[in-house]
């Protein structure tokens, strides 16, 4: 197991280095750089910047040397010093930029997914051993609704209900007199107060999907003769249930764990402007307008050294979950 | 308003400074009043008493409706990602700045200023007095300071940009006396002022603060500068100082004393909220001697969606603002929710000549299609074949007029001529131009044919971001199809259109147009002559404007040349008058050539205000060149209890 384990990793480095590089030359394909794109913003707002200026800026920004260029002073600062270079956008170091909003990053998307698993688990093992009941075809119903509601259209609806009739301040995650209050009680109690529309937001489509699966799933097992046997023992049906049939229906859960990581950081980037939320999806998203390259660039970076791990893991977790996978 | 017109005077006159407004305004000539908030701060011995704070002569402001009460937040948003609202709301003060008109240029921080007879020579007289928002005094240094050491500082500025040089030289500061300095340049700079009063000025008093400034300078702190960068995680010490100074680095930065009416106490980290609280040492006083401003405590919630800015203003959490709730979709539902989140509205009228201009590349690399663009019969005729009556029922609810794009009415460079004419709808008269133009033969599905003998097609780019020109292209795209013209409409990204442009790959835009008001079009003439690569109706020549040697950039024809001429006169003069003078030839010029093609005169937008805020006009000019709202006095802004 360590064996594997290593292996993996050692794969992992020139991996790594191969999406560096194509995620470098992706960001650099849209024409023009940053003093483009920056020059094009300021006029579509009727502001005009100086011609001289942006040539002074492109000489010290280094736009003005070839991509092979840049993309060394890059991934050179990450490899010898673990600097992934300033955004151009901010004039700040990237890692600061990322950093500040992972926290709550990370907030919002642990809670939506555990929103999500608490609420698809229960409904879909519920789906499947009364399949064709009537509360079958609710969740079936609302199922298929979640998935259909495009989430930003849903989030639009949300604020306004929430504006409307609950009188909350619309968009970020704050009331207004919490956002820039330190720490207490009162705004931990403010922020979950305003939680729960991205969390609702964001989990709808994932729950949706969920439930479908783990009926489909479990539905599969339930007819399987090891059930009837365990049944023809005496075990009591819900322990029964969760025992054998349900844990294997979990397989294709963990196996998509993989995609979770990458997704805590970038999955709800249209969801989090609509919102406003104060997260990292709308920096990824102005980066990329911006032509922000290194900002841009360690994004991606980031993100598919999660996917990467976050395979790992997911491997690692079916292979103790699954006695099939483990000694296969 | 008799002092405001003695202002005014003061700016364009070069009359001796012995004719001061501040003289008949000595600061003990009445008792100065203050916030409830400072007076407490004073009598707990933590701040100077008010006659202490304010200059000698503070500059006294009129208020629009009535000298206002203390107290209050001034609630708006904005759009992250370096968007200049900030700039625009608290960050608007410079030594002169526009009038709320948008008809003048009025002193601001600055007592009065004198021109000489060239426009080379610009003589600004400071209040004595006058306080950073640390307490620290400002004075002349400050301002020799900023010169010497970031503007003529080639690491901190490489090139110093286009307003703050003349013959190609960056100005020099020199000091007179404590409160005098002189911007001296080498070749007549007659729009300098102007240029201070947009965002451009703000610059100088952002790096104007020498005492906290050279901490972050090498020059000053060389021993000390680089223990500060590594703990800012800057690259080197240029960068750090230029997050001290520059947009929007500046507005993160918590300790940077300024001379505005707000003092940043929450950064601007583009995400959550900006907030600024009342500066102590604000220099300006109303005319009942209360020191300004009213308001306690300005917020500016940073969001991602104009949607949900909209639906911000909606549920009344926005005081006062018209940015980014102003656009034509969002109307209906603003002015309908008025009862609801207790607010007014005002007229925020946009400075832009045109809804939507289109122009056509006369200096496109395809010979077939410079051939007809540059054909003037060409474009008179696809201006007939516009409906834009139509337009404007269908795209802007009736509420717009047909125009072309030129200066507005009611303005001095108005020309009733250049605003009115082609634009007639009449198929006839436009088929009977295009014949005129040569393009007589047509193809098998009715496309006319270009000397070639191709069909004529082309595209015009459009912004992704404004949906509702895209519209209207689509429009007219139906109505040339009807005459024999193929044209696209091309949806594309901003920098996608931009880097065409920079390389003159362009077939031309659908753009909107600018130079509605004077002011703008004198400071931003791209659409009235090749100016610049923006100039998209001549690219090559807008160019060759800037840098003949630009691979891009080709000779313009005489009369562009002689534009390009009479715009150097524009510059160098030394009034507003010949200043004007100069430019009504030139667009006099744009009017014979009609280079490019309007479709409709934007009508005007709304912006709200809680119907309880004073002060504030009824009409707006809405453009970043007149900085909406800052020259609308908002430190006169006031809450009735």
């Amino acid at each position: 197991m360590a064996g594997f384990i290593i292996r993996r990793l050692l794969y992992m480095i020139p991996m790594m280095f191969a999406i560096s590089v194509v995620t470098f030359i992706i960001i650099q394909l849209p024409p023009g750089d940053f003093l483009t794109a920056m020059t094009a913003r300021l006029a579509s707002q009727n502001e005009t910047v100086d011609p001289g200026v942006i040539a002074g800026l492109r000489e010290r920004y280094g736009l003005d040397q070839p991509w092979p260029v840049q993309y060394w002073k890059w991934i050179s600062g990450i490899l010898l010093r673990g600097d992934f270079g300033q955004s151009l956008d901010w004039n700040k170091p990237v890692s600061e930029l990322i950093w500040a909003r992972m926290g709550l990053t990370m907030a919002v998307s642990v809670t939506t997914l555990l929103f999500v698993w608490a609420v698809a688990f229960p409904i879909g093992i519920y789906s499947a051993v009364r399949q064709y009941s009537v509360g079958d075809y609710v969740a079936t119903f609302f199922g298929f609704l979640g998935l259909a509601i495009p989430s930003f259209l849903l989030a639009l609806v949300l604020m306004f209900v929430s504006a409307q009739y609950f009188g909350q301040s619309v968009g970020g995650l704050f009331s207004p007199n919490y956002i820039n209050a330190a720490w207490s009680w009162a705004k931990l109690g403010d922020l979950i107060s305003h939680m729960w529309i991205p969390v609702v937001v964001l989990g709808t489509g994932a729950t949706a999907a969920l439930i479908r699966i783990m009926r489909a799933n479990l539905l599969d097992e339930l007819n399987k003769p090891y059930v009837d046997m365990a049944r023809s023992r005496g075990l009591s049906e819900i322990r029964l249930l969760l025992k054998y049939p349900v844990r294997v229906a979990l397989n294709p859960f963990v196996s998509t764990v993989g995609w979770v990581l990458p997704h805590l950081v970038s999955g709800s980037v249209v969801v989090s402007i609509v919102l406003s939320l104060p997260i990292t999806g709308p920096l990824l998203l102005n980066a990329l307008f911006a032509q922000d390259m290194y900002l841009a660039g360690t994004f991606i970076l980031l993100m598919s050294m999660l996917t990467l791990i976050g395979t790992l893991i997911s491997d690692l977790l079916l292979a103790w979950l699954d006695p099939r996978i483990r000694n296969g | 308003m008799q002092h405001v017109r003695i202002l005014r005077r003061q700016v364009i006159s070069t009359v001796a400074t012995a004719i001061l407004i501040g003289s008949s305004w000595a600061g003990a000539a009445f008792g100065f009043q203050e916030s409830p908030e400072l007076k407490a701060l004073v009598d707990a011995g933590k701040l100077p008493p008010v006659e202490k704070r304010l200059p000698k002569d503070p500059l006294v402001l009129t208020p629009l409706e009535s000298v206002g009460t203390y107290g209050g937040t001034w609630r708006t948003a904005t759009f992250g990602g370096g968007d200049s609202e900030i700039e625009r709301s608290i960050g608007y003060t410079r030594l002169v700045r526009w009038n709320p008109e948008w008809t003048e240029v009025i002193p601001d921080i600055a007592k009065s200023v004198e021109v000489n007879a060239d426009a080379t020579e610009y003589t600004f007289a400071l209040r004595e007095g006058t306080r950073w928002s640390d307490g620290e005094p400002f004075t002349a240094d400050d301002l020799v300071w900023w010169n010497e050491n970031v503007l003529r500082n080639t690491k901190i500025t490489p090139a110093a940009p286009g307003w703050l040089t003349g013959g190609g030289e960056t100005v020099k500061v020199e000091k007179i006396d404590d409160y005098r300095v002189v911007f001296k340049f080498a070749a007549p700079n007659g729009l300098f002022l102007m240029n201070m009063a947009t965002v451009r000025g703000s610059d100088i008093l952002a790096a104007a603060p020498a005492h906290y400034l050279k901490q972050f300078h090498k020059d000053f702190n060389p021993d000390g500068i680089d223990a500060l960068v590594k703990a800012a995680g800057a690259t080197d010490w240029v960068q750090l100082f230029n997050n001290k100074t520059g947009f929007p680095g500046r507005w993160r930065d918590l300790g940077r004393p300024t001379l505005d009416a707000w003092v940043l106490t929450a950064p601007y980290n583009g995400t959550t909220q900006v907030v600024g609280e009342r500066n102590p040492y604000y220099a300006k006083v109303d005319t009942a001697g209360n020191q300004l401003p009213y308001l306690d405590r300005i917020t500016i919630d940073v969001m991602q969606d104009t949607q949900a800015i909209i639906l911000k203003a909606i549920s009344g959490e926005i005081d006062m603002q018209n940015r980014f709730i102003e656009t034509t979709d969002a109307r209906p539902v603003i002015v309908q929710n008025q009862q609801k989140g207790g607010y007014g509205l005002f007229i925020a009228r946009p400075a832009w000549s045109n809804a939507l201009l289109i122009t056509l590349n006369q200096t496109h690399k395809n010979p077939a299609l410079r051939a007809v663009f540059s054909n003037k019969d060409f474009r008179i005729g696809l201006s007939h074949a516009i409906n834009r009556e139509e337009l404007n029922q269908l795209i802007y609810a009736g509420q717009a007029k047909p125009y072309q794009a030129a200066p507005r009415e009611g303005t001095a460079l108005y020309d009733e001529k250049m605003a009115t004419q082609y634009l007639e709808y009449n198929v006839d008269l436009a088929n009977q131009y295009l014949d005129k133009a040569g393009l007589t033969k047509r193809d098998a599905e009715g496309f006319r044919l270009g000397q070639n003998g191709k069909r004529i097609t082309f595209a015009l780019d459009a912004l992704t971001g404004s949906p509702i020109q895209v519209d209207a292209l689509e429009m007219i795209q139906r109505y040339w199809r009807a005459v024999g013209i193929d044209m696209q409409p091309r949806p594309a990204e901003r920098s996608l259109i931009f880097s065409r442009l920079q390389n003159n790959d362009n077939d031309g835009l659908g753009w909107v147009g600018g130079g509605g008001y004077d002011f703008l079009g004198l400071l931003d003439p791209k659409w009235y002559f090749p100016h610049e690569y923006e100039s998209s109706f001549a690219t090559a020549w807008g160019l060759y404007y800037q840098n003949p040697k630009d691979p891009n950039a080709e000779e313009p024809s005489p009369a562009a040349k002689k534009q390009m001429d009479l715009y150097r006169q524009v510059q160098e003069a030394p009034t507003l008058e010949k200043q004007l003078a100069a430019m009504k030839e030139l667009l006099a010029i744009t009017r014979d050539e009609f280079y490019v093609i309007g479709t409709n005169l934007e009508p005007d937008r709304v912006g709200i205000v809680k119907t309880n805020m004073h002060n504030v006009p009824k009409v707006i000019p809405s453009t970043s060149f007149y900085m909406t709202p800052g020259p609308a006095k908002p430190e006169t802004f006031y809450y009735q209890q």
